[in-house]
């Protein structure tokens, strides 16, 4: 059995900063209160590192990049058929993977402008009638429901490959690295790719992206003028 | 044979307003019990941003609106959640649920220790210090919150 070398430094930053952040979103979420300072702050991290795993997902290393694991129609049915060989994501944690982000991309959206009717509201929604804010923020808390039972489902999976089919799926998410038989082989390839600089260029990225958003610029430039440069009324 | 006829008239009419009535105070209930909450949520938004500039704390601002927000707590809204104000539309159709107006304990619970973080809120406002004003602030959006789980429709 040999090492290969299959997740990159970036990736792995990303999962666990992002699993980390989600956790405490959903904590901050629950308490209320002062902590949904704290919840907007976290939904924008999560928001810069959705930003970089989009473009990691075309400039990152070999395993990245979602080319690479795209669960098509013919790599699922190779994969249920005991077909499929790879040292990424199969197909099937493909599905799990692209649902996730899927369903985190929409809640950060729907995030940005949602209100909680007390005294939260998202960078975002002085943009909108608060009709729309309305609407949204009930997908936002429906879809919190569906990503605690995908994340549920996601630690199961873990779980099941640890016990059942004796793989840790943990310990090459924290190496990067998986073991297998035959190192290099057709399967078994090193991850190749995405080095320093696509990792420094896709950080500022994000970065430049969460700091327009966050700071209240994208609401300068996009929100309806005010009615009048007066001051209102002072009775 | 007329009188019957106008008798039949004149008692259908006077039930048709009766329940025009009743429809009524239930439309007003719920409407002056959503306009509470949003007069609230303005002021509770009024210190929130107070308190994110804390070099142009406005103590009067705060504690005008601390005041509105205890006065509002204090005004006996319960009365606004008679029997037969479960459904109906005030400003928009009413999202309390049904648990509302039977778990009546419970809700007063809520309600009390609402009124409770409110008063406090005043208090701290009136001291004028940020980090007293900002913890009772944390603390009434707790108790709306409170509420908002258990007995409030999601939208």
């Amino acid at each position: 059995m040999t090492k290969v070398a299959v997740w990159d430094v970036p990736l792995r930053l990303f999962h666990w900063l992002l699993a980390a952040a989600v956790a405490a979103l959903l904590v901050t979420a629950e308490v209320g209160g002062n902590y949904m300072t704290w919840h907007g702050r976290l939904g924008l991290f999560v928001l810069g590192l959705l930003v970089f795993r989009l473009l990691w997902g075309f400039v990152g290393s070999s395993y990245a990049r979602f080319a690479q694991f795209f669960p098509t129609p013919n790599r699922v049915r190779a994969y249920l058929k005991g077909e499929w060989r790879g040292l990424g994501h199969n197909p099937i944690g493909a599905l799990s993977v692209f649902g996730l982000l899927g369903v985190l991309t929409l809640q950060v959206a729907t995030g940005l402008v949602a209100n909680d009717d007390i005294g939260f509201q998202g960078p975002l929604y002085p943009l909108l009638d608060s009709r729309w804010s309305e609407l949204f923020t009930g997908i936002h808390h429906l879809l919190a429901e569906l990503l605690q039972f995908l994340l549920a489902l996601h630690v199961a999976a873990i779980v099941f490959y640890l016990r059942i089919k004796r793989i840790n799926l943990v310990r090459p998410m924290l190496t990067g690295d998986k073991e297998v038989d035959e190192a290099n082989s057709a399967h078994s390839q090193a991850r190749q790719g995405g080095g320093i600089l696509a990792a420094v260029v896709v950080v500022t990225i994000a970065l430049a992206v969460v700091w327009v958003i966050g700071s209240g610029h994208v609401v300068q430039w996009f929100a309806p003028p005010p009615p009048s440069i007066a001051p209102p009324p002072a009775w | 044979m007329k009188t019957k006829l106008a008798l039949a008239f004149a008692a259908t009419l006077c039930t048709a307003t009766a329940f025009a009535d009743a429809g009524k105070g239930v439309n007003d209930s719920i409407k002056f019990r959503q306009s509470g909450y949003a007069f609230m949520a303005w002021n509770m938004g009024k210190i929130k941003a107070q308190l994110e500039k804390p070099e142009t704390f406005n103590k009067d601002q705060v504690l005008a609106a601390a005041n509105v927000i205890a006065a509002v707590a204090n005004s006996g809204m319960g009365a606004l959640y008679a029997p037969g104000t479960e459904t109906g539309k005030g400003w928009e159709p009413t999202r309390a649920k049904p648990e509302l107006f039977k778990e009546k304990e419970e809700v007063g619970k809520l309600a009390g220790n609402f009124r409770a973080a409110a008063d406090n809120l005043a208090k701290a406002a009136a001291g004028g210090e940020q980090g007293a004003v900002k913890a009772a602030w944390g603390e009434v959006g707790k108790t709306c919150k409170a509420c908002h789980d258990k007995y409030r429709e999601k939208e």
